[in-house]
């Protein structure tokens, strides 16, 4: 244990010292998550619009009034004798209304009349949510014009969890499970690739340390920087990201202790399987960022990925531990909900710790 | 006499000359690279796999979302809007539950995305001529989920609507709800979705990400290709050549810039091929595009490299300019939705600007006329980035 403690002091002690490390560690980390927390939406807010208004009545200028009152659009200017492509090929607009002459005279004679909306679809998902606010917008104004004659079957959407439909409390966590799974095991591969490259384990294999014990106490080193990294976070979500515990905490705090061990070994067997520093950082951008970032279900439901590939993210640790997060400070469905994620990203953490005791072991000198 | 002769022959006296020192030195350049094979490995496999990843992975598609019904109505109508719902694509139909309070709970353990509530007088009330309400209920932790299939929800509710109004067996309803006297006109939106019909998502994404793997791969390659001389300690051997910084500095950059060139080329072709993403403008502009996207990422990695001593220090700093650089740049995500004191930012961010030019001259067919300020964006930042290169390099040699 003694010598356990020892190393981890070591590892400590040369993370503060180097300047970079420790901004790697600590700072960054924040910055990063204040920046794509909020940087990283999709729900578009103040897109803007053309309107072209061939009829230029009342009604048509009530129409229009619904849109200009919604906080999606706003309706920039665009005169009309110019073809509605030319705002989408300069980029000066998203979608454009057009609605036909005689809009007013149809609708007071009770016919309907046909509005069309132009969508600029180069951009899928944006195109989706417009064409679904803009139908909203359309429902509402309808229902208000023949509020004698409601429609059959109402819809009352309850939003859970969000209601809000705020990114930010969804991205949040997400940024923030990202972050422990990339900046601790990067400290400690270039931790463990260090002493590979510099010859210094050298001197462990000749020492009486088992490897066991080495490594435990590196691994120790870092799970106290993820947990540090993870406390910070925590308050910068509890306040900028105005999250708060949605229920039982405990599958919360056991999750990330472990995973803090999973991204902590991951890193060190990383370092140990590549003595080069260079490329073992390599490696954990891309097993820490890319796979974590992309197949966790960080940005889109994991569901979305197709089903060639889908299957990697069921090995992602990140992607059990984001939800976890996730339902710890949104959801709240606590242990029934979790408990097999919490087991997961145990059993993946004891796998990195034995890989790493393995590439370890066939060196060191046997007794 | 013979002395004279043998110098005027030897290659040294044409070094005088700028355009000989810097081809020997490109020569060199060149030489080191074709022997480097691990660099040939990360012009090649990183943007592949960029591309593909996140092409393929990132879609923000909603489809096939679990929906939980509980119907206490239980009558033809009500399951004709459970149909109704469980037919569009966007939900699939994940079991019945026998009251609100089980369905909340599938909700809460993450087993259902949405649940659907139909009251035990739906049918009746329809049938009297009054409105009747469904509740729904959605999981929106994530917004733009939440978003979209509400949209979904309340068109698939309006259509149901529609053909029960129109249906004669319900003229009762029409009777009492809609004296004709009174009925106005609808307005019918027509939604018509231009450049992309097909809602492919991964048009955006690979368009955005291209601009993001040029500067992000350029930049890596750059710095460590002006670290290796420092690490090796040859820069001081350079240094005593007649060459001068800014020879020196050309000559590095020249090959990396061809390269790199050639990169941005691969990754066209697996835009074409792997994703067909349309090609309506002038590939020209595109490439002009993406040769100044090469040059702001070589600069940003010879910034990098005059900061650090080694290799790994290199990597490390662009761990500090990287991530916020691919964030801010509206390769994933459109940038009207970023919040507004970051939308500012954009505007220094060359991806930005490439991803808008990418997208635009590729997808809209948008020329030089349209595009001329990202253009101009792009050809101040990537001049004002190779200055500051510049300078930092003769700072770092003098």
């Amino acid at each position: 244990m003694r010598r356990i403690l020892a190393q981890t002091r070591k590892e400590l002690t040369q993370i503060v010292r180097d300047w970079r490390t420790l901004t790697l560690a600590l700072v960054l980390p924040m910055i990063l998550l204040v920046l794509n927390g909020s940087a990283i939406s999709l729900t578009v807010t103040d897109l803007p619009i053309i309107a072209q208004d061939f009829d230029d009545s009342p009604a048509s200028r009530e129409f229009l009034d619904a849109f200009r009152a919604s906080i999606t659009f706003h309706i920039v200017s665009f005169p009309t004798d110019k073809k509605p492509e030319e705002a989408f090929t300069s980029n000066i607009a998203h979608a454009a209304i057009i609605i036909p002459v005689h809009f007013g005279r149809d609708m007071a004679r009770g016919n309907n009349s046909p509005v069309q909306l132009m969508v600029d679809a180069s951009d899928a998902n944006t195109a989706r949510l417009v064409v679904g606010y803009a139908g909203q917008i359309t429902r509402a104004y309808n229902q208000r014009l023949a509020a004698a004659r409601p429609a059959p079957v109402q819809t009352a959407v309850r939003l859970w969890y969000n209601p809000g439909r705020s990114s930010k409390k969804f991205y949040g966590p997400g940024i923030f499970v990202l972050g422990i799974s990339m900046f601790p095991p990067l400290l400690a591969s270039l931790a463990m690739a260090k002493e590979g490259e510099q010859k210094t384990i050298l001197q462990v294999y000749v020492s009486n340390v088992p490897a066991s014990e080495f490594l435990l106490g590196k691994i120790l080193a870092f799970v106290a920087v993820a947990l540090a990294q993870c406390l910070l976070g925590l308050l910068l979500l509890f306040t900028y990201f105005e999250l708060g515990l949605a229920g039982d905490p405990t599958p919360f705090i056991v999750a990330t202790v472990l995973y803090a061990f999973c991204v902590a070994s991951f890193g060190t067997m990383i370092g140990a399987a590549i003595p080069s520093q260079a490329a073992a950082m390599q490696a954990v951008a891309l097993g820490g960022f890319l796979l974590v970032f992309l197949f966790s279900g960080l940005l889109f439901p994991v569901e979305n990925i197709p089903a060639g590939l889908r299957w990697l993210s069921l090995f992602v640790w990140g992607r059990y531990y984001i939800e976890i997060v996730r339902d710890a400070l949104l959801q709240g469905g606590g242990w029934p909900a979790v408990w097999y994620k919490v087991l997961i990203i145990g059993v993946i953490g004891a796998v990195f710790y034995a890989l790493a005791w393995l590439s370890m072991r066939r060196m060191q000198l046997r007794e | 006499m013979n002395n004279s002769g043998m110098t005027q022959n030897s290659p040294l006296p044409t070094l005088h000359s700028p355009i000989s020192r810097i081809r020997s030195l490109m020569r060199k350049e060149f030489n080191q690279i074709r022997r480097d094979r691990r660099l040939a490995f990360s012009l090649i496999i990183p943007p592949t796999l960029q591309l593909l990843l996140f092409g393929f992975a990132l879609s923000a598609n909603v489809t096939n979302l679990r929906l939980g019904v509980v119907d206490d109505s239980k009558t033809p109508e009500s399951r004709e809007l459970i149909a109704a719902l469980a037919e569009s694509k966007s939900f699939r139909l994940a079991g019945y539950y026998f009251s609100v309070n089980e369905l909340a709970e599938a909700i809460n353990r993450n087993d259902l995305d949405a649940g659907l509530v139909i009251p035990y007088d739906f049918a009746r009330d329809l049938y009297r001529g009054r409105p009747t309400t469904a509740q729904v209920l959605l999981n929106a932790m994530n917004a733009n989920t939440a978003a979209i299939s509400q949209g979904y929800i309340e068109g698939v509710i309006q259509s149901y609507n529609r053909t029960f109004l129109r249906e004669a067996i319900h003229l009762d309803f029409r009777l009492i709800a809609a004296p004709d006297v009174a009925r106005r006109g609808q307005a019918m939106l027509r939604p018509a979705l231009l450049y992309n019909p097909g809602l492919v998502d991964s048009w955006f994404i690979v368009t955005g990400v291209f601009g993001l793997l040029l500067i992000l791969n350029s930049s890596l390659v750059a710095s460590g290709a002006m670290v290796k001389e420092r690490e090796a300690g040859t820069i001081e051997q350079l240094l005593m050549s007649p060459a001068s910084a800014s020879e020196i500095i050309i000559a590095k950059i020249t090959p990396l810039f061809f390269l790199l060139c050639l990169m941005a080329l691969l990754a066209i072709g697996i835009m074409k091929l792997g994703f067909r993403v349309p090609f309506h403008g002038s590939m020209a502009l595109v490439l002009c595009g993406a040769a100044l996207c090469v040059l702001a990422g070589i600069s940003i990695g010879t910034v990098i490299a005059t900061l650090s001593k080694s290799a790994q220090q290199a990597l490390l700093t662009s761990f500090f300019v990287n991530p916020p650089l691919a964030t801010l740049s509206g390769a994933f995500n459109p940038v009207e939705a970023m919040p507004r004191w970051l939308q500012p930012l954009t505007v220094i961010n060359p991806i930005h600007h490439f991803a808008t030019i990418a997208r635009a001259s590729m997808l809209k067919g948008s020329g030089l006329a349209d595009l001329w300020p990202n253009f101009l964006g792009l050809l101040i930042i990537t001049l004002a980035l190779f200055a500051l290169s510049m300078w930092r390099f003769r700072k770092q040699l003098s």
